[in-house]
């Protein structure tokens, strides 16, 4: 027995001599920048990943031909592999051109792909035609891109997609050929013409300014078709989509979808190779909006980026433990999810706690909406029922209090949104104040009365009025914040009941229109009212065309004033139609626009250089670690305690050896 | 029909039957023995059992109609159940912590302070209520589970053992292929084609649940068939159907019960892991844990949510697990120990 | 003996192929490969994107046999999971054998010590609770047991990652690194976690095997010859009780290896082939998913096989044949 008791001290003796650090000892002297992600990204193809966990790899990976100012605000387009950005000149037939010029001695990132352009290479120049080779995988519809949509006023981009796809069906020996053939067999897309080795025209069809956005994005980054033809996943290497090849500040070396994601400083990014360029994404920026000098932000200007050598993505499948390792210093940053880090920030303060450990908070608002949409198809909440239909919307916008929803569930973090477009969007309106969406429950049911349903009973069943409210989600979570909008509901007397399904069998609920109520939201692509705007556009709709309108909602009125509005420069005009466009779904209510969510930077005193950024955009080439004050810190906030351990064995032990004596008294 | 008239009609037939099975024992020696040494040993679990099984049955009784429900206008056109209409506009605004006179955070005035003896959750509602509400799923869960498992599993299990040959060997390897799959992930892959549901998370539970006792069924349905009153029988020509209702089944019975017992704590721990997966039965234990537990992160940590349904969830199943063993050393210490 | 386990080897592979049939029916009946295609594709795809999909993934083909004989969906899924030969996840075309490959390092490194420590400290503190049989020592383990068997393995999870990594610091939340140096430190608190979630139903399962044998004649032989009691217990009640020991640790290895380790390995942040699992059932993945069950059910009855080969070994009187 004393054998046993002796191991178990020796167990828990080199149990206790272990640390809490997630991290090899050697990670505290390099400046590595630890944060979190919950989902693996499906794909990191480029022309692909949409979503914020691929982003956050490619938007590092893949560098853009323009990029954002990280501190100014409103937003502000800057050159990023491009010299300059580009002036709109207009053509003829109403046609606008756009006319890039690549920067020279740009190098992708080193890999072995490129033995495929001459033996022995690691890297080669990044040119023109790499933006123009990526543009027509794009309109390829073999690689199935989300983003058809804006490209598509290219001239001639439809026309290739669809001559490339009728050559495939044709002609099974071309549609054998490796992509890069195939396009030039296909003859290219006629409004981008690349010009000698840096220069790259784009002509398109019509007005769009918004396209300069989609430049800075990565969609639009310049791919080497040798990376596409060599990871083809097959005899162990890997698929183009899980190993991307860039000419980004950072590179991927290591990605495992259950485990990390890790980038490393690429040494070809030009910010590295050429400090002296000065170029406005490989420095620091040296002016920033009001305040951002005060805040220390630019200290930093005119060093070259990026500061870090090393991001890690750790993959925390559970919330829980990523804040309590950001508390306990191991993470340097909120995950790419930061719904947990939500709980600990009360009513824009940081609590006591985390004031104690120096963490510092900043936010701004993220041009993102949130909103409840009714599908406008359906007989009782939609357009067939009319007048009695806008009523009911009406109504049941004004039993939602989605300022409390986000006082509840997202500590305030979001402010109530009065319509679709968020603050810092042109056309927003500060002053604005829409009339249904401030709680009156009064006057929600008297509309409801007026639309036929008296204190929410449906005449036709003499029970109340019962409506399906569609999630595509199942978890708890989940299930306890849409739980507040149908209490919200049963104030009026409406009976909604939640239908939660996974997300494909909420996909074939919407392609068969049997849904009523959704919730969804919205992050910008770009900062320009058109982004949102057109989500409630009859082209757009879910019904017809497949596109991101769910609601369905299909309005010619609206619809000849975005088209209006789209092309508009900025300015008196523009914001006229912005109103006009308000005031048709301030009376049509296709959806009930819940809150534009704020985007939070909790920051370690370690942390230089913050700024939260709102879009989907990679930042952490501007951040600085100060490695030594976090080594200091995390070895003060980790001290492991360990008497429990000493007092439960010494209490065990005196529970037990009484027992022990009496027995052995006994047997004697 | 509605809802809640099924409900009620369950709860009278519950009684109904509770009743004549009283009677019946009580007529039967052994097992009035049985019960009373069951009951003198674990008078304490039996009587934890008993206030869960009354608060779930207080549950189930439901009607429409009676006094104004408050803020929720659609309540008053809906069935509600005792449990309901104790806890009648008993909602605050948002948390507050046991006993408090104001809320969690702002330090606003409640509706009604001090009157909630566990706090009150995110969304307002009294805890206790909701600690309460989960007593009906958790025995739903396992009676409704075990409703689908105990018939299916006996059928099967009786007629596989006194039959045997090809119904046998069928039986036999219905039984390895699904005992053979991993349970979780069985259940997991059923709901997930089923749906998600109260009632498809039963039917789920029933199919991956009733392997084991039909196993028991069938090899002690095998001896019981060689024994010498059933050979008796056969060889005085009485039917099989005759044979099997009247000497098999009903010394099936302690295994049925033993089995009923024991694997109800599964069942509800079962639940607790799809309700992490989001697939889980509204209202029970299990979803309040997970919609909780990132509640411990909270600064200062919002604890009472998550202790309640860990501790409801822990009574129940440490009151049943006593009983549970009680009942199998009572009944047959033998046979449910080689199961398990 | 060789042909007892020829003819136990044989129903098993029957077994097998009846959960492949089993699976069949669940997924590819009830979730059509054109469900799947357009939930991995999104809803915009194009119809000869899906087509080309499900050519890449094999699911290209009608159903049933009789709708063609050579090329049909059935053959298919019997040819390549009896050559597991699995393709390709549904979710995001990684090959499946590659993912299970790089989870099972991390898998095993978490099962093998927990299942052993679990073994180890159940067959132990059992041992010695029924050493002590009759004194309170024995009736608190065994109310202790019931104690431990009453919660769930969330409140286990929550309440350690809590109490032990939060308050007392002294292992990391989650996380992992296979590097064997710093590997220890991670697996620490999933381990106790785990041995701690199964211990009480073991111990109590085991006691009760162990306190049955000591009431045989062999032991009070053993007695009278003067053995000490601690050696009765070690050389003649462990060695008499391991056949239902070993009975219950073989249905328990694939719950641990597949299901048990679901939930431990999302909290606490390993790369093992649970998390793959629970990566699966929420991405409706269900090529991964049911490669997962499959495997499952083949570690199962390998399991069985091999318990019937060391009832043997463990009691000579069983004889196989």
């Amino acid at each position: 027995m004393k054998v046993w008791i002796a191991a178990a001290l020796l167990a828990f003796g080199t149990g206790l001599a272990c640390t809490n650090s997630p991290y090899p000892s050697a990670d505290d002297t390099s400046s590595i920048y630890y944060t979190s992600f919950n989902e693996a990204p499906r794909t990191l193809d480029p022309a692909v990943a949409y979503t914020t966990s691929a982003h956050a790899v490619t938007g590092y990976v893949y560098d853009t031909l323009l990029e954002y100012h990280y501190l100014k605000r409103p937003y502000t387009l800057i050159p990023g592999l491009a010299q300059a950005v580009p002036e709109a000149e207009p053509r003829a037939g109403g046609r606008v051109a756009y006319r890039f010029e690549v920067r020279p001695d740009l190098l992708f990132q080193d890999d072995p792909c490129f033995s495929l352009a001459g033996a022995g290479l690691t890297t080669r120049q990044v040119l023109a035609a790499d933006v123009a080779f990526q543009l027509m995988r794009i309109a390829d519809p073999a690689v199935n891109s989300p983003v058809i949509e804006p490209f598509s006023h290219l001239v001639g981009f439809g026309d290739f997609r669809d001559r490339l796809g009728q050559m495939r069906q044709d002609d099974a020996e071309f549609a054998a050929l490796p992509p890069r053939e195939q396009y030039a067999a296909a003859g290219g897309i006629e409004g981008v013409r690349v010009d000698g080795d840096l220069g790259l025209e784009l002509v398109l069809r019509e007005a769009y300014p918004q396209i300069l956005y989609w430049f800075a994005m990565p969609f639009s980054t310049p791919v080497p078709w040798e990376a596409v033809a060599y990871y083809d996943g097959e005899d162990g290497r890997a698929g183009f989509g899980d190993h991307p090849v860039g000419s980004g500040p950072f590179r991927l070396v290591e990605y495992s979808k259950q485990f990390r994601m890790v980038l490393e400083a690429n040494p070809n990014w030009y910010g590295a190779r050429h400090p002296e360029w000065r170029a406005p994404g490989g420095v620091y920026p040296s002016e920033g909006a009001p305040g951002d000098a005060e805040a220390g932000l630019l200290e930093a200007a005119g060093r070259p980026l990026p500061f870090i050598e090393r991001i890690e993505f750790r993959r925390e499948k559970e919330s829980i433990p990523v804040f309590n390792k950001f508390l306990q210093g191991y993470y340097d940053g909120a995950g790419i999810i930061k719904e947990s880090f939500d709980k600990v920030v009360q009513n824009d303060r940081l609590s006591p706690e985390m004031e104690k450990l120096g963490i510092s908070l900043s936010k701004t608002v993220s041009p993102a909406v949130y909103y409840l949409g009714f599908n406008m198809e359906d007989p009782v909440v939609g357009a067939p029922a009319g007048a009695r239909g806008r009523k009911l919307r009406q109504a049941m916008s004004l039993a939602v209090d989605s300022a409390r929803w986000t006082e509840l569930f997202l500590n305030g973090r979001g402010v109530p949104a009065q319509s679709p477009l968020p603050t810092g969007i042109f056309g927003f309106d500060p002053d604005y104040r829409n009339p249904y969406r401030s709680v009156d429950l009064d006057r929600a049911r008297a509309l409801l009365a007026e639309a036929g349903y008296r204190g929410g009973i449906d005449p036709t069943t003499g029970a109340p009025l019962a409506l399906n409210f569609d999630l595509y989600q199942t978890s708890s979570q989940q299930l306890l914040q849409n739980q507040f909008y149908v209490d919200a509901w049963r104030q009026i007397g409406i009976d909604v009941e939640m239908q939660p399904t996974n997300y494909n069998q909420f996909q074939e609920k919407v392609r068969n229109g049997a849904y009523q109520i959704f919730i969804w939201g919205w992050v910008a692509d770009y900062p320009d009212p058109e982004n949102f705007l057109f989500l409630l556009t009859c082209d757009m709709a879910r019904s017809k065309s497949g596109g991101p309108n769910t609601a369905n909602f299909c309005n010619p009125r609206f619809d000849a004033l975005f088209q209006r509005m789209k092309v508009q420069e900025n300015g008196d005009e523009r914001v006229a139609l912005i109103r006009e466009m308000r005031t048709i779904l301030e009376q049509e209510r296709p959806w009930i626009e819940l809150l534009h969510p704020e985007d939070y930077v909790l920051s370690h005193s370690w942390v230089r250089y913050g700024k939260p950024f709102g879009m989907s955009f990679p930042t952490l080439k501007y951040r600085e670690l100060d490695v030594e004050l976090r080594a200091r810190l995390r070895r003060e906030w980790n001290r492991p305690v360990r008497w429990p351990a000493y007092a439960l064995i010494i209490s065990m032990v005196a529970v037990m050896l009484p027992g022990i004596r009496t027995f052995y008294r006994e047997r004697q | 029909m509605p809802a809640h008239v099924v409900g009620n009609a369950v709860v009278v037939l519950l009684f109904a039957g509770s009743i004549l099975l009283g009677v019946y024992l009580r007529r039967n020696r052994l097992w009035r023995e049985a019960l009373g040494e069951v009951a003198r040993r674990r008078p304490l679990a039996l009587a934890v059992v008993a206030v869960y099984v009354v608060v779930a049955l207080l549950d189930s009784v439901a009607w429409i109609g009676g006094a104004d429900p408050g803020t929720d206008a659609v309540a008053a056109h809906k069935a509600r159940s005792v449990i309901d209409r104790i806890f009648e506009g008993t909602r605050e605004n948002s948390y507050s912590a046991p006993f408090a006179a104001t809320s969690f955070y702002g330090d606003l005035p409640l509706e009604r302070p001090g009157t909630h003896p566990l706090g009150t959750d995110i969304l307002g509602r009294d805890v206790l209520y909701r600690a309460l509400k989960g007593a009906r799923v958790a025995l739903l869960i396992g009676g409704a589970t075990s409703l689908i498992a105990i018939p299916l599993a006996l059928l099967l299990g009786v007629s596989a053992g006194y039959f045997g040959g090809r119904l046998d060997d069928a039986v036999f390897f219905l039984m390895s292929t699904l005992a053979s799959m991993p349970g979780l992930l069985l259940l997991i892959a059923l709901i997930m084609v089923l749906g998600r549901g109260t009632w498809q998370v039963c039917v789920a539970l029933g199919i991956t649940g009733w392997v084991g006792l039909c196993r028991v069924a069938r090899g002690e349905t095998f001896k019981l068939r060689q024994l010498e009153f059933v050979q008796a029988a056969r060889a005085l020509g009485v039917s099989h159907v005759r044979i099997l209702m009247r000497h098999i089944v009903p010394n099936l019975l302690h295994l049925v019960i033993i089995t009923f017992v024991l694997s109800f704590s599964g069942l509800v721990l079962s639940e607790a892991i799809l309700a992490w997966l989001g697939i889980g039965i509204d209202g029970s234990w299990g979803q309040m844990i997970d919609q909780a537990r990132d509640e411990l992160s909270r600064d200062p940590i919002i604890w009472w949510n998550l202790t309640a349904a860990g501790v409801a969830l822990f009574g129940l199943l440490l009151a049943v697990n006593f009983v549970g063993d009680a009942v199998r050393d009572t009944l047959d210490p033998r046979t449910a120990r080689e199961r398990l | 003996m060789g042909a007892y386990l020829l003819r136990r080897v044989g129903y098993s592979a029957v077994v097998v192929l009846g959960v492949l049939f089993f699976l069949f029916l669940l997924f590819f009946t009830v979730a059509t490969p054109d469900d799947v295609a357009r939930q991995a594709l999104g809803d915009k795809a194009m119809p000869e994107v899906i087509e080309q999909w499900k050519v890449n993934h094999g699911y290209d083909k009608p159903l049933w046999p009789w709708q063609s004989v050579s090329d049909n969906l059935l053959f298919d899924h019997f040819r390549r999971m009896l050559t597991f030969d699995f393709g390709r996840s549904d979710a995001d075309d990684v090959l499946i054998s590659q993912r299970i490959r790089q989870g099972m390092v991390p898998s095993l490194s978490l099962t093998v010590p927990m299942f052993t420590i679990g073994l180890g400290a159940g067959l132990l503190l059992s041992l010695f609770v029924a050493f002590f049989r009759g004194t309170y020592i024995d009736s608190a383990g065994v109310f202790l047991c019931v104690l431990a068997m009453s919660v769930s393995i969330l409140l286990y999870i929550i309440g350690a990652q809590y109490a032990i990594a939060k308050l007392l610091r002294w292992f990391p939340i989650s996380g992992f690194d296979p590097d064997p140096s710093v590997i220890a430190r991670f697996l620490a608190l999933p381990i106790m976690v785990g041995v701690l979630n199964g211990l009480g139903g073991d111990v109590r399962f085991y006691r009760t095997v162990f306190v049955e044998e000591t009431s045989r004649d062999y032991v009070r032989t053993a007695r009278a010859k003067g053995a000490g009691e601690l050696r009765v217990m070690l050389r003649h009640v462990l060695r008499n009780g391991m056949i239902p020991v070993l009975t219950r640790i073989v249905i328990a290895i694939p719950l641990l290896f597949i299901s048990g380790a679901l939930l431990l390995e999302s909290f606490f942040g390993i790369p093992g082939l649970g998390s793959i699992t629970v990566d699966a059932i929420q991405g409706n993945d269900f090529a991964t998913l049911r490669v997962m069950v499959y495997l499952g059910s083949i570690f199962f009855v390998a399991g069985q096989i091999l318990t019937d080969i060391s009832y043997a070994w463990v009691d000579p009187r069983v004889r196989l044949g």
